[in-house]
């Protein structure tokens, strides 16, 4: 059984003649990096509210079609019941911190459990650690970076012990070197936890080289579904849709020659390609 | 005798408050009608620098020049004559009920005719693609279609010099695209251009002045090829070339040269190459 399903969901927010979501369809599998990306408008948050709780029960509307995550439907769960299952990462790292200390913000979920004092303590140490910022357990959230704000997000979120990780957008407001290390916090808790993540993402060129499997949003529908190499192979269509594509993979798509071989997507990779090129 | 700078900024140092100086002892000059990326990790001090361009920040101790004259002797509203600035984030600067009252405010205080003041608006809307949208209430619009708000209040102006600090954050790539293409024909109508942004592609395509900021010193200053052509000093603000810049560095054996902007050049490098190849096996 995948660990989450969406069959036939149509979502539309009240009073708004188009639906944001329009039977969308997707198995996603424990430990698969999902990616999405899209114009705006296109229905990426609306999805991501979908599988956190923000809708139904603090944004209205009315949806068809049914989300399950373990099993269990997803809009019969209570928020505390989802806060538990899936942890959530937004675009801007002010607007989601609450606590003036980097402990007392990790600590606040897994205190809202009701949990013991050491249970807690361990959960704290465990999430910093996963999310690549030990060492700033006792500093002020103000004093931070954006990436390690968003940083200190993602071990929130992970002292749920969630089963899922839905981020969105959460690299827009950082710098090259914070979008990298979120990516980087991202890709180990991926690989070498097996965590499940889904992450709404404009920028394509990191999403092609970490994520599994690369969803184009368009209009409230899924255009494009597939591996990295599957999607940005589609020059035509995505340019039509609005998304950008790595830049060495369009050189490649100029070029036209990697049949027999992979599209190449990272700068690695376009290397070993056009030395094959230039070679023969 | 020598040609005067459009903005000449003199030995600025500036800190808040008494906290450390977040901008040190910098000097560079600017002319009129060069299109300028100002870029650096977040914290190099690159919109405190901006903003004393239009004297939201005045230096601490140095100067800035806008044509010449002192802005430490300039009003703000003078200097808004000459400098328009769009800010990061369009809420924080957009705050009347419709999109025209909102592009016609700076037009109201610089006391023009209701005549010119609609003039000007509806070209400045025109320019930005929303010219159906004078009556909306602004918050009703995208906040790609915001930030393109904030942009046609500052176009309004007609100010010479035209600041734009990270247009494109936060947009998605079709609305980063336009933004960029109405920078573009600002500047080649002549309007001095200075943009803030940590996406190197941009920089690439659009700029062709890169000044790289560190920890409030200027780390390098010059065209952009030349900028990227090094590598090495870029990765000292934690930043590096666009990825087909960095693919096109990997190929210097085969004498691609480092400062390869654009994935058109580089395609058409690699076929002549190839073509050369061929015609001496011939």
């Amino acid at each position: 059984m995948a660990l989450l399903e969406i069959e036939n969901f149509s979502f539309s927010y009240p009073r708004s003649e188009q639906p944001a979501l329009r039977e969308i369809n997707l198995k996603v599998e424990k430990g698969e990096f999902i990616g999405i990306t899209g114009p705006t408008g296109a229905g990426k948050s609306t999805l991501t509210y979908c599988l956190n709780g923000i809708i139904p029960h603090f944004l209205g509307g009315s949806y068809q079609g049914r989300i399950s995550l373990g099993g269990t439907s997803i809009f019969d769960l209570s928020p505390a019941q989802i806060s538990r299952l899936v942890g959530s990462v937004f675009q801007d790292p002010e607007a989601q911190l609450i606590s003036p200390e980097v402990e007392q913000e990790v600590a606040f979920g897994p205190e809202n459990l009701g949990l013991p004092p050491a249970e807690i303590g361990k959960r704290i140490g465990k999430a910093l650690e996963l999310a690549g910022i030990p060492g700033l357990r006792n500093r002020p959230t103000a004093n931070l970076s954006g990436g390690e704000k968003q940083r200190v997000a993602i071990a929130a979120a992970l002292a749920m012990l969630p089963e899922i990780l839905v981020l969105d957008e959460p690299t827009s407001e950082l710098d090259p070197l914070g979008t990298d290390e979120i990516f980087k916090v991202l890709d180990i808790l991926n690989k070498e936890h097996g965590m499940t993540i889904i992450m709404v993402e404009q920028k394509t060129e990191q999403l092609a080289a970490y994520a599994s499997r690369i969803l184009v949003f368009n209009e409230g529908r899924i255009a494009l579904e597939g591996e990295p190499r599957q999607v940005f192979v589609r020059r035509r269509e995505l340019e039509e849709i609005g998304v950008r594509i790595p830049q060495v993979a369009r050189l490649a798509g100029l070029l036209g020659r990697y049949e027999g071989c992979a599209l190449p997507l990272t700068v690695e990779e376009g290397h070993l390609y056009l030395e094959s090129i230039l070679r023969g | 005798m020598q040609r005067k700078a459009q903005i000449k900024v003199d030995k600025l140092t500036y800190h808040y408050g008494t906290g450390p100086p977040v901008l040190k002892d910098i000097s560079f000059e600017i002319e009129k009608g060069e299109c300028i990326a100002l870029i650096g990790q977040n914290g190099a001090g690159k919109t405190t620098l901006a903003k004393h361009f239009n004297g939201l920040h005045r230096p601490s101790s140095g100067k800035v020049y806008i044509d010449g004259t002192d802005t430490a002797s300039m009003k703000v509203s003078e200097l808004a004559r000459k400098v328009g600035f769009v800010f990061q984030n369009p809420d924080h600067q957009i705050f009347h009920d419709t999109v025209a009252r909102e592009v016609a405010f700076g037009l109201k205080n610089l006391r023009l005719s209701p005549r010119e003041i609609e003039e000007r608006t509806a070209a400045a809307l025109e320019a930005v693609g929303l010219a159906e949208h004078r009556q909306t209430y602004p918050f009703n619009l995208s906040k790609g279609q915001r930030q393109r708000v904030a942009l046609a209040s500052v176009l309004a102006m007609r100010t010479e010099i035209i600041v734009l600090d990270e247009p494109t954050t936060g947009q998605d790539f079709r609305e980063s695209v336009q933004i960029m293409e109405i920078v573009r024909k600002l500047n080649e109508n002549g309007h001095t251009i200075i943009f803030i942004t940590h996406d190197m592609s941009l920089v690439a395509r659009y700029a062709r002045r890169v000044l790289v900021l560190c920890r409030g010193e200027i780390l390098a200053d010059g065209d952009v090829r030349s900028v990227f052509a090094a590598p090495e000093i870029l990765k000292k603000t934690y930043l590096r070339p666009p990825q087909i810049t960095n693919l096109a560095q990997r190929l210097g054996r085969h004498s691609i040269p480092p400062g390869v902007l654009g994935v058109r050049e580089l395609y058409e490098l690699l076929v002549k190459m190839r073509r050369e190849k061929i015609g001496c096996c011939n």
